[in-house]
């Protein structure tokens, strides 16, 4: 891999160089928080040292309503869609937030159907990441989300007042050498390199205990914490829409306003929302808050898992601070382990003579 | 990955010829229907009506091959898209036949649809019964209510092809001798002897005319007439209906991974994206809708 020295300085050149072809979206301070907007050729707006944005940049790739195609309903016809992607440059992208673009691509490019509308808006997209310092949310330390190896063009690592940048697309590097005055890397800015990496790791607290955690997901299904988490869930579907892995939309048609013509939207949607699985006749697969809730955990942590490798959770934290119900993937993880604690224990009382609850109460059904 | 970022039907040649064939057009954006006619309409009850539909674009009509047990989306513009299984066989080409309830809102206007009407269809989405797996077999199929929808597709396949199978006992439960459908072609099937057949339904109301079998499914398993040991299962109806004929079946000696169910979600995209259909780890879209015995109690929540 590439690498080169940016001062800190040179950076507004850099985006000024990227805001000659593409329309350049970085964190801005807005109303007390960051979100991601568009900063155009003015990098003061930028704010590079943000925390975490309310939205994560998946707005970019999949926005929350997306037109498919148009159609007439008077003369039962479809207009050809027309894909059209915006050059766009991500600017200081958080690991947490690569890694969950990269688990997109997985769904929407790196599948059998290959979906054109991402697959458009992704190739027209150059990602800039920067490095971070954790706020009481991120936990992106237990998925080992905190480091990120593809799927960004450049990656500044901040070390004091320059940035080693990690170089990985050709574009990027043109950018990069037309626009700065970027430079070799030297002996010492590895070795600041590698204070301000343990600076980060140490900045992070405790991490909750996930080891066997798919497992946990099938041995804990039928068990009373989903009833809990239920109780509370307000089915509001805010996780997901913050979520920057959450990829569930529906698909629907919007009429114009005579009522022959219309275009077929895409829209974000959530499988905590309460007709998420509902099929034609009324009946629902997911009817409870409970179900709903751990159907979402067990796609988070085992399903997507069996398919594709990886957690689909990146400990950006952003469901911590959405949630007014406080259910997120730390608080899981802490309730089947306490679960876990408990049948542990209640199998010790068991082994002193006691009545041991049947193993079918609390475990999933495993085989046949 | 690279898309060209520009419309299909750009693609066309000077001379008004498609430069693509259809199965590249239809690859090409799986997000958009193909329109297609309705040539025909069957009544089959009051609620189910067998619809007919020819693809107007001849390219994507010879692309458009399928196998029994998929479905496709069907487009009402301005109502929107429901996953609809085939029920026509794939040795029959040219045309789809989707037997439809009149249920949600899209059903409902392709109810309300004529002779000559314009839909839009894409697909074909998801996993079949493994037909040539099947060949050299007895087969046990079983259907309960609306689930004849997609077992007709086999049904039919089989038949077309009928001399590559064993004995064959198709059982099939309706509510009432008024809700029984393709009736007719039962009638037909029972007389030539293709299949041992068991029509049965859970009452008969006063003045109808039945002279089938009366009871759930469950109950004419006395007489099913197949080898066992070898041969395979399929099972489409409603959710409860599942567990009780698996029973059945494995009592008879059929192994799990020979018994094949179909499952019913809300698939929205069919290319396992959206998430609607999502069962335990398994998108019913492209990893189903039908499953074996033993997939389908390995994910959770589903059986």
């Amino acid at each position: 891999m590439l690498f080169r020295v940016l001062d800190k300085s040179e950076v507004s050149s850099l985006v000024a160089g990227f805001a000659l072809s593409a329309e350049v979206i970085g964190p801005v301070r807005h109303q007390g928080t960051f979100v991601f907007d568009e900063v155009g050729s003015d990098p003061s707006r930028l704010c590079l040292d943000y925390t975490t944005t309310i939205l994560p940049p998946k707005k970019y790739l999949m926005p929350p309503r997306e037109t498919l195609f148009g159609f007439s309903t008077a003369q039962n016809r479809i207009e050809e869609p027309k894909i059209e992607a915006v050059p766009r440059v991500l600017f200081g992208l958080h690991a947490c937030d690569i890694n969950a673009i990269n688990r997109l691509d997985e769904v929407f490019l790196d599948s059998e159907f290959p979906d054109p509308y991402y697959a458009a808006q992704r190739a027209a997209t150059l990602i800039v990441g920067i490095s971070c310092m954790p706020d009481e949310h991120c936990f992106c330390t237990l998925w080992g989300t905190d480091e990120v190896n593809r799927g960004y063009d450049l990656f500044l690592h901040d070390i004091g007042d320059r940035y080693l940048v990690n170089i990985l697309s050709v574009q990027a590097a043109e950018t990069l050498a037309r626009a700065t005055h970027a430079r070799e890397a030297h002996p010492e800015d590895s070795a600041a390199f590698q204070r301000r990496q343990e600076e980060f790791k140490a900045a992070f607290p405790e991490m909750p205990d996930d080891s066997g955690l798919p497992m946990l997901m099938d041995a804990y299904y039928e068990d009373t914490l989903w009833d809990e988490l239920g109780a509370r869930c307000l089915s509001c579907g805010a996780c997901s829409s913050v979520c920057p892995t959450c990829h569930c939309f529906d698909i629907i048609d919007v009429l114009g306003p005579g009522g022959d013509s219309g275009t077929r939207v895409r829209t974000w949607d959530s499988c905590c929302s309460p007709d998420f699985e509902v099929v034609a006749g009324g009946y629902n697969f997911e009817a409870t808050a409970a179900s709903r809730v751990r159907h979402r955990f067990y796609h988070k942590f085992l399903g997507y898992l069996n398919r594709h490798g990886e957690i689909l959770c990146t400990g950006c934290g952003r469901c911590e601070v959405a949630c007014k119900a406080h259910i997120n993937p730390r608080a899981v993880i802490d309730g089947l382990q306490s679960q876990a604690v408990a049948a542990r224990a209640r199998k010790v009382i068991g082994d002193e003579g006691q009545q041991v609850p049947p193993e079918g109460e609390t475990a999933g059904k495993v085989g046949v | 990955m690279v898309y060209r970022a520009t419309s299909i039907l750009k693609d066309q040649g000077g001379d008004g010829r498609f430069v693509r064939d259809g199965r590249e057009l239809m690859a090409a954006n799986l997000y958009r229907p193909w329109p297609a006619r309705i040539t025909s309409i069957d009544e089959l009850t009051a609620h189910e009506k067998l619809f007919e539909f020819r693809l107007i674009d001849p390219h994507i009509r010879e692309a458009f091959t399928f196998e029994c047990g998929q479905f496709v989306e069907l487009s009402i513009f301005g109502v929107g898209e429901a996953p609809i299984s085939i029920s026509s066989a794939p040795s029959k080409q040219g045309f789809i036949q989707l037997c439809v309830r009149r249920a949600g809102t899209v059903t409902t206007a392709l109810h309300d649809k004529q002779c000559g009407d314009i839909v839009g269809i894409r697909g074909p989405f998801g996993r079949g019964f493994p037909f040539e797996e099947m060949k050299g077999h007895d087969l046990l199929l079983v259907a309960g209510g609306l689930g004849i929808a997609p077992l007709k597709s086999l049904i039919n396949h089989v038949h077309d092809e009928r001399s590559e199978f064993g004995k064959v006992t198709i059982l099939y439960g309706s509510r009432s001798p008024a809700d029984v459908m393709f009736r007719k072609e039962f009638e037909m099937w029972r007389h030539r002897k293709d299949f041992n057949l068991v029509l049965t339904v859970d009452g008969v109301g006063e003045g109808e005319d039945w002279d089938g079998e009366v009871g759930r499914v469950t109950d004419h398993f006395d007489k099913v007439d197949i080898d066992a040991s070898e041969a395979y299962g399929a099972i489409v109806g409603p959710p409860p209906m599942y567990r009780s004929v698996v029973e059945l079946m494995r009592e008879l000696g059929l192994s799990n991974d020979h018994i094949y169910v179909s499952f019913e979600r809300n698939m929205r995209c069919g290319m396992g994206k959206c998430g609607h259909c999502m069962v335990g780890h398994q998108y019913v879209c492209i990893d189903g809708p039908v499953f074996n015995y033993w997939e389908a109690v390995n994910i959770q929540g589903a059986m």
